[in-house]
């Protein structure tokens, strides 16, 4: 699977554009984090590797605005639990347990379009990697 | 201890626990380690040094160096400081040493390089001028942009907060009084056992802000408990763990090792103001803090904290366990620390100057006027910048000649088009410093001065500025 973060413009997010994609590729397109307003809106989704090229030209014919993000790491051995990048979280993906662990979900994190949390972290534990099929997005997806 | 005082009262938990241990874990810039390196052949006294592209300073003969957490490596600057080389040293790691000197008739050599690691240093003792302050400021600004402190990554507007300091298990907190810590009060440091050598530089106990200044063998000592850490755009530092015991050797000690989190207060601190008195906009328990949210007036704010509860809380369980295992044992100061002391802020014999200093009136118009209105009026009052403002003469934006020349020679009328709303400021009371940098940065060459209603009050341009600083 490959995570491709959708922008849509304020003119075109009122419309079923993914659901219109999946009917009609038939290809599962996993929402993995949605904002989404009246303004526009932002979509963290997953599609098959196999499938990737025809998601990405469906999702630009209709105007949406396709990236691959690349993905957020945290070097456990490197992080002390510090919190520091907690409120820069836009969608919250950082959050402390109850053991004052630092716990990153990376189902919710939006990636490397973010990196919010990058620069915030006083041990640099926090690092944006490429993901494991980045060659294949290279080549189909720009 | 906190838990056994609210369930069973001061006179049990006095009878009952003989020590609480106290644990704290952050960032502390005032931090080092003095080194020894022995004697090279030929001899050098070294004038300046380097490890690892840090720049250490020489405070002693020939060989004695201080490694400060905060000096930048000249290749990597706010990427990698002395706390990272003290971390590697105290991992074992090779660094490389760099070193000139003059060249005397007894130390005839100029300069030498080489490889060391913790083995081949005669000392290595971490050595804090200012560690464990009792309780610290939680940080906010108030700027429309992001700013980059010693306090993290501070997003505009209040948007987020960061706090440091481990609250209720701080330990200058649980003996506020310093009846049981003094010069000579062996306390955790860094994984190893160190020393308390007296109060902290800044100490200011009236205030609750006490510190103290420490030394312990880096030798010994544990990088999970010694870190190397960069704040971006502000340097870099070393995040130190420590942890005090403290003998409960009367009731008053049972009682004030009791302190929750409820009962300790710090203020809100507008970092977004660069002065030494920044403004603060609210008290906040340390409760509140570790909550993860904070309200300064009707706002919500969420709070980072920038210590590590986690590590904190590891150094008292570990220090309890030396204890309890008749690895440590404790000291009874031989001086306690003052209770009276004041820090008192820079004695300054030169004017420094503000925006206040330099501004002018603003040549002002409205929305309505015509194109041709406001030229006539750059041209007779002889200014760059026209500041717009509505009735009640609050800023709405700022037309420069260069707009009015471009809008004349397209044949534009209306001001509405051509004026720039998004417009940068300054405050009165800011260091010039600052306003000029924020003109350089956005390459502009004047700033509205408003205050906090957006009411302009002049303008500063970027001509005054170099005539004051010269430059
Ligand atoms: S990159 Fe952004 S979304 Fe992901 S964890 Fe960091 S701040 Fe959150
Ligand atoms: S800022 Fe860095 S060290 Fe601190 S909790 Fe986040 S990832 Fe860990």
């Amino acid at each position: 699977m490959v995570r491709i973060l959708l922008r849509f413009s304020e003119d075109i997010v009122e419309q079923p554009i993914t659901s219109q994609i999946i009917l009609e590729l038939k290809v599962p397109i996993n929402i993995i984090t949605a904002h989404v307003n009246s303004k526009g809106g932002e979509v963290l989704a997953e599609v098959p590797d196999e499938s990737l090229d025809k998601v990405v030209k469906a999702f630009r014919k209709r105007g949406a605005k396709v990236s691959i993000p690349k993905l957020i790491e945290v070097d456990a051995e490197k992080c002390v639990s510090c919190g520091a990048c907690v409120t820069l979280c836009p969608v919250e993906a950082i959050t402390i347990d109850e053991d004052a662990s630092v716990v990153f979900n990376k189902e919710k994190c939006i990636g490397s379009t973010c990196s919010a949390c990058v620069d915030a972290c006083p041990s640099r534990a926090i690092k944006s990697v490429k993901q494991n099929n980045s060659e294949l997005v290279a080549n189909n997806a720009h | 201890m906190k838990r056994l005082v609210e369930s069973s009262g001061v006179e049990v938990a006095f009878r009952e626990v003989d020590v609480v241990t106290t644990g704290t874990f952050g960032a502390m810039c005032s931090s080092g380690a003095i080194i020894n390196l022995g004697h090279a052949d030929p001899p050098i006294k070294i004038d300046k040094a380097w490890i690892n592209d840090v720049p250490i300073c020489h405070p002693g003969a020939a060989v004695d160096l201080y490694i400060g957490a905060t000096a930048m490596s000249e290749r990597q600057p706010f990427e990698y400081g002395g706390g990272h080389v003290i971390e590697a040293l105290v991992c074992g790691k090779e660094v490389e040493l760099r070193a000139t000197a003059y060249g005397t008739d007894c130390y005839p050599r100029t300069q030498i390089k080489t490889n060391l690691t913790k083995d081949d240093l005669n000392q290595f003792y971490l050595l804090n001028f200012r560690n464990c302050y009792q309780r610290y400021n939680c940080a906010v600004n108030s700027r429309d942009e992001t700013i980059y402190t010693y306090m993290g990554k501070l997003l505009p507007r209040l948007k987020n907060a960061t706090y440091s300091g481990a609250g209720e298990l701080n330990p200058l907190m649980n003996d506020p009084d310093y009846e049981t810590i003094g010069i000579g009060t062996r306390i955790f440091l860094g994984g190893a056992q160190g020393y308390v050598i007296g109060e902290g530089t800044q100490h200011e106990p009236q205030n609750l802000n006490g510190t103290i200044m420490v030394r312990g063998d880096a030798k010994k000592m544990n990088p999970e408990f010694l870190r190397g850490a960069t704040f971006t755009r502000y340097g870099t530092t070393l995040y130190v763990g420590l942890g005090i015991p403290i003998p409960i050797l009367n009731e008053g000690l049972a009682k004030k090792t009791a302190i929750r989190d409820e009962e300790i207060f710090t203020n809100v601190v507008d970092y977004g103001v660069p002065r030494r008195n920044r403004p603060k906009l609210a008290k906040v328990s340390y409760k509140e803090l570790k909550s993860g949210a904070i309200t300064v007036g009707d706002k919500r704010i969420r709070v980072s904290s920038l210590s590590s509860l986690k590590t904190a809380r590891k150094i008292a369980a570990t220090l309890k366990a030396w204890i309890e295992q008749g690895e440590f044992f404790l000291t009874a100061p031989v001086e306690r620390l003052p209770v009276d002391t004041v820090f008192k802020p820079m004695r300054q014999t030169e004017e420094v100057s503000f925006v206040s200093n330099v501004m002018q009136k603003a040549v002002t118009c409205s929305e309505t006027e015509s194109v041709q209105a406001v030229a006539e009026r750059i041209v007779t009052r002889s200014v760059n910048h026209i500041v717009m403002v509505d009735d009640s003469g609050k800023l709405t934006g700022i037309v420069t000649s260069w707009d009015i020349t471009r809008a004349l020679a397209q044949g534009k009328t209306a001001l509405a088009d051509i004026v720039t709303r998004r417009v940068i400021t300054a405050k009165l009371d800011e260091p010039l410093e600052t306003a000029s940098k924020r003109m350089a940065q956005h390459k502009i060459s004047a700033l509205p001065v408003i205050d906090n209603e957006k009411k302009v009050l002049g303008i500063v341009t970027a001509e005054d500025v170099s005539k004051l600083l010269g430059r």
